[in-house]
This record gives structure tokens, C-alpha cells and sequence, in this order.
């Protein structure tokens, strides 16, 4: 078994116009996905830029990044167990951020 | 077969009771003037939640976590807000009392009841057009959003939220108040609530193309809403009456529809599918109608859905009884379409032609000539009396009316039926 690193992108504004009782489902059907059994763990992340430090010479910078605007940020990241790509990518397919319009990318965590 | 509903982690429509309370308790403690403030701020508490909640857990108590939240976003909000002024300090000195209330303490929901009941009289105001009240009513109180009450009234979304901010504008400048109404206006108030509360069902009862779940929920929210009403000290027995109404035709809704979403008339259900315990809440309030007072439409519509409830089996329906209530019915809310409901009892009591005579006088009304359920009901009684040929022009009509999916599977049914029977007429009995 290989672990996977899933990176949910966000875009804060898009999940402001749901409803009352669609936001209640999205937290549900959120919730119930950390309870699968490949899932191994996560954390949210602030809705903001971050910052981004890069060597400048030697001078290393922090700046505002990766992204220039809170269009799009980081929302959090879970790790999960799966045999190789084909499989990470059929379980993330069932995650409910693609149902809202997210978008996540899949990583697989260097092991020896 | 019914499957029990998939239930989370969270109390079914947990945020939606809640947005409706949170925002009418806090446009109580900010003024209706304030009201889209105090939507946006309860609105920003759930998608708090949405971010939160997933990976940190759902609070030990939720709708107090959304309530406290709601009120300390409020408060910044009104800080943030340069137009109040020397209101400022009074509202937050307001907002802040009101965050440390206990939910769970009994005074504060008896409370957070009677803010709802304001907002709802707020909605329903006989100022307010009828449209506006029902949209009003769902955002606000009933915790819909803009696109599920478009949804539900095939509208788009745009008409909607126009819709509702024309009506709140018209209770900033009005000066539309949450004050309870006085004895003078209560009738008339009470009636314009009552009226909206039955539309919404209506619109949720009525099979049209609209989305099921949706239908339901409004089915759903109009009863929250007649329970409130009739929970509190303004209750009246027409209010009880209406209560009873909806819950004995709320009943049926799951034997209204088999497994392929074709509609059952109420002589081929299967009454075992019918909510038992809605029924009984339906029977209570039926004799909490009866306390006295002058009796009103609902009466009479909550009398007609009772005698149907009560018939256990098949064919046992009172429809002498029945008939009786329409005629009650027809004097107290002279209609076409009570008329046309009219005939129909007329036809079980006295027979197909009877109910054909009794519906001749609807055809020249210019806007029921083209209403489907007249023309399929004739053309029901037509071939209950054998005239095929006239049954089939009578159901090719209604299929040309606008109705829904559904009714229009229905139609092509009784069409194919009459066709069917007409083309071998020596099975004519």
C-alpha cells in the first residue's frame, strides 16, 4: 500500500451561495468521507493567500503566494492509503469537494 | 416499501430551522430595516460551520454554536456599519445580552417561538403582496434560499431575489414593524397569514413538474409554520382548522405517487400507505377547530379531508357526506374549482350524468375551458358512462393544457383506455 497526498483547491466564494440545508449535507457528506477506511487523516487550512519564501539570492523573501488573490486558495489535505495512482484517483473521485465544484490534486508521498 | 431516510450526523434540517430563527431573532433585536443584515450574518455562520465543522467536529451543542456565532458576527457587522451611528452602541449592547442566552434554557425558546411568529405576521402583512409574502416567508422564516424557492415555484432565480429585495425595501420604507398586531387588525392579519400558509402547501401539494424533494419540504414548512401559529396565544379555531387540513392531506402524499412517479388518484391508493400519525395530529387539531368561532372555508376543506381519512378501506368513502361539505364549502368560498370538485362528489353520489350536468355550467367560464383537470374529468365521466368516442376528444384536450409531467402520463392512460374500450364496443357493459 502506497500513501497519497490530496490537496482539495478551493475557491472560497463558490460554497457562499448554498443553502441552509445544502450546507448541512456538504458537512455531512464531508464528515462521512474522513470516516472511510482508507483515509488516514487531514487538516483544514485558513482561507487566505499563504506565503510563499523563496531563496532571492540568498536573500530568501516571503511574499504573498502561491496565489496573488483569495480567488483560489489551498483548502486543507488529507492523506490516504491506496495500491498506486489508478486507485488514489478512484477513491478522491468519490470525494464531495468535486461535487461542489472543487478541485483536488493527487500526490503520492515518496516512500523507499 | 419506504427506506427510513439516510439521517447524519445533524438533526434533519437542522440549519434551515435554524437560519429561520437566527434571522428572526436577530432582525427582533436590530429592526426590520435590518433585516438583510441580519440574513448575511446568519448565512456567514453556516458556511463558518461548512469550514469548520468537517475537520474540527460538530459542536457538542450545533444550533448554539450557529446562534452565538450569527450573534457575534452581527455585532461586528454593526460595528463595521458607519451608517447607524449613535445607534451603534445600543444594538451591540443588545446583540451582546442576547448571545449569552442558553438555547436550552425553556424561556429562551419560548422566546425564539414567538420572534419567529413576528417575522411570519412581519411576511404576511395584507401590505405586502401575496407573491412576495410567500417568498418573504420561505427566505426568512422557512430558511429557504433563493434557488430552492425558485425551484419549488419554476421561477428563476433572478425574479426571485428581486422579488425579495422589492419586499424588503417595502418594509424599510413602510415601516413595517414586528410589533404583534393589534386587536382591531388581528382578524385581517391572522386571515393574510393563513392564506400564505395554505398557498405554500398548496404549492408543494400540487403535482407539477417542479423537483419532489422540494415539494415536500413545502408541504413540510406550511405545517411547521400552522403549528406555530396554532401553538401560540393568537390561535383561532379556523387556525386549528388549517392545521387539520394540511395534516390529513400531508397523510397522503407517499400513497400519492408509485415507485415510477405516476400519480394515484385517491380511490386507488393504497391507504395503508397513508401517515398514521399525521392523521392524528390531523383528528387532534380537527377538534380543537371546533371550539366555537365562526366556520370558515378551512372548516369545511379540513371536514372533507377527514371524511376522506376515515375510510379505512376502499370504497367506503362517505361521499353523501362529502357532497354535504362542498355544498358548505361552496357557500362559505364560492369557487370554479370547488364547483368542479363539487360535481365530482355529485357523480359518486348520484351518479356519472349527474356529475356531468353538475359540470356544464363550469364550460362557459372563459378560464376554465381551458383548465386540464375540467376536460379530464369529463372526459373521466363520459367514460364512465360508455361514450368512448367523447371521452377520447375530451382527454386529447386536456393532454393540449398546460400540466404537469405526471398529470400528463396520467392523461395518456385514460386516453389509451378510452381508445382501448371504444374500439371493441362489444365489451360495453
Amino acid at each position: 500500500m502506497a500513501e497519497f497526498l490530496l490537496l482539495l483547491h478551493d475557491e472560497p466564494t463558490r460554497l457562499t451561495r448554498l443553502s441552509p440545508e445544502e450546507m448541512q449535507k456538504a458537512i455531512e457528506k464531508y464528515m462521512a468521507w474522513t470516516k472511510k477506511p482508507f483515509y488516514k487523516g487531514g487538516k483544514r487550512l485558513t482561507q487566505d493567500t499563504g506565503r510563499v519564501i523563496k531563496a532571492n539570492g540568498g536573500k530568501p523573501r516571503a511574499t504573498d503566494g502561491p496565489y496573488s488573490e483569495t480567488k483560489e486558495v489551498m483548502g486543507g489535505f488529507y492523506t490516504i492509503e491506496a495500491a498506486d495512482y489508478d486507485e488514489a484517483v478512484q477513491l478522491s473521485l468519490t470525494h464531495p469537494h468535486l461535487e461542489y465544484g472543487g478541485t483536488i490534486e493527487v500526490r503520492q508521498v515518496w516512500a523507499m | 416499501m419506504t427506506t427510513p431516510a439516510e439521517t447524519g450526523p445533524l438533526l434533519d434540517h437542522l440549519f434551515r430551522r435554524q437560519a429561520g430563527r437566527i434571522v428572526a431573532h436577530l432582525t427582533k433585536l436590530m429592526g426590520p430595516a435590518y433585516l438583510e443584515l441580519a440574513e448575511e450574518t446568519v448565512q456567514e455562520a453556516m458556511l463558518r460551520a461548512l469550514q469548520g465543522w468537517p475537520s474540527q467536529g460538530i459542536p457538542e451543542n450545533p444550533a448554539a454554536w450557529l446562534f452565538r456565532v450569527a450573534h457575534n458576527l452581527a455585532i461586528d457587522a454593526v460595528r463595521r456599519n458607519r451608517t447607524l451611528r449613535e445607534k451603534t452602541d445600543a444594538m451591540v449592547a443588545e446583540l451582546t445580552r442576547s448571545s449569552s442566552a442558553l438555547l436550552d434554557d425553556p424561556a429562551v425558546e419560548e422566546r425564539l417561538r414567538d420572534d419567529e411568529l413576528r417575522m411570519i405576521f412581519l411576511c404576511c402583512h395584507p401590505e405586502i403582496p401575496r407573491d412576495s409574502s410567500v417568498a418573504l416567508s420561505l427566505k426568512t422564516v422557512g430558511g429557504f434560499s433563493v434557488r430552492e424557492i425558485a425551484r419549488a415555484f419554476l421561477a428563476d432565480d433572478a425574479a426571485i431575489a428581486q422579488r425579495l429585495v422589492r419586499t424588503k425595501r417595502q418594509i424599510r420604507e413602510t415601516g413595517l414593524t414586528l410589533d404583534a398586531p393589534s386587536p382591531s387588525e388581528m382578524e385581517a392579519r391572522l386571515d393574510a397569514v393563513l392564506e400564505v400558509i395554505y398557498f405554500i402547501f398548496n404549492e408543494g401539494y400540487t403535482a407539477h413538474e417542479g423537483d419532489e424533494l422540494i415539494r415536500l419540504d413545502l408541504c413540510r414548512e406550511a405545517l411547521r409554520l400552522a403549528r406555530l401559529v396554532a401553538g401560540s396565544s393568537l390561535a383561532q379555531p379556523r387556525v386549528h382548522a388549517v392545521v387539520a387540513l394540511l395534516a390529513l392531506q400531508a397523510a397522503r402524499n407517499e400513497a400519492r405517487v408509485d415507485a415510477a412517479g405516476n400519480l394515484i388518484l385517491l380511490d386507488e391508493q393504497d391507504r395503508s400507505r397513508w401517515d398514521q400519525k399525521l392523521i392524528s395530529l390531523g383528528f387532534h387539531h380537527f377538534d380543537l377547530s371546533m371550539a366555537g368561532g365562526p366556520v370558515s372555508r378551512y372548516h369545511a376543506e379540513a371536514a372533507i379531508a377527514a371524511t376522506h381519512a376515515r375510510a379505512a378501506v376502499t370504497g367506503s368513502t362517505d361521499w353523501p357526506t362529502i357532497l354535504e361539505l362542498y355544498d358548505q364549502l361552496l357557500a362559505l368560498n364560492p369557487s370554479p374549482i370547488v364547483e368542479l370538485n363539487r360535481a365530482v362528489a355529485v357523480a359518486k353520489v348520484h351518479g356519472p350524468q349527474a356529475g356531468l350536468q353538475a359540470i356544464e355550467p363550469l364550460e362557459v367560464d372563459a378560464k376554465l375551458r381551458h383548465y386540464y383537470l375540467l376536460l379530464a374529468t369529463r372526459g373521466h365521466l363520459l367514460l364512465e358512462l360508455g361514450r368512448y368516442k367523447q371521452a377520447t376528444d375530451y382527454f386529447r384536450s386536456a393532454l393540449e393544457c398546460r400540466c404537469s409531467e405526471p398529470e400528463r402520463r396520467f392523461l395518456r392512460r385514460k386516453l389509451d383506455d378510452a381508445a382501448k374500450w371504444g374500439r371493441f364496443p362489444t365489451c360495453q357493459l
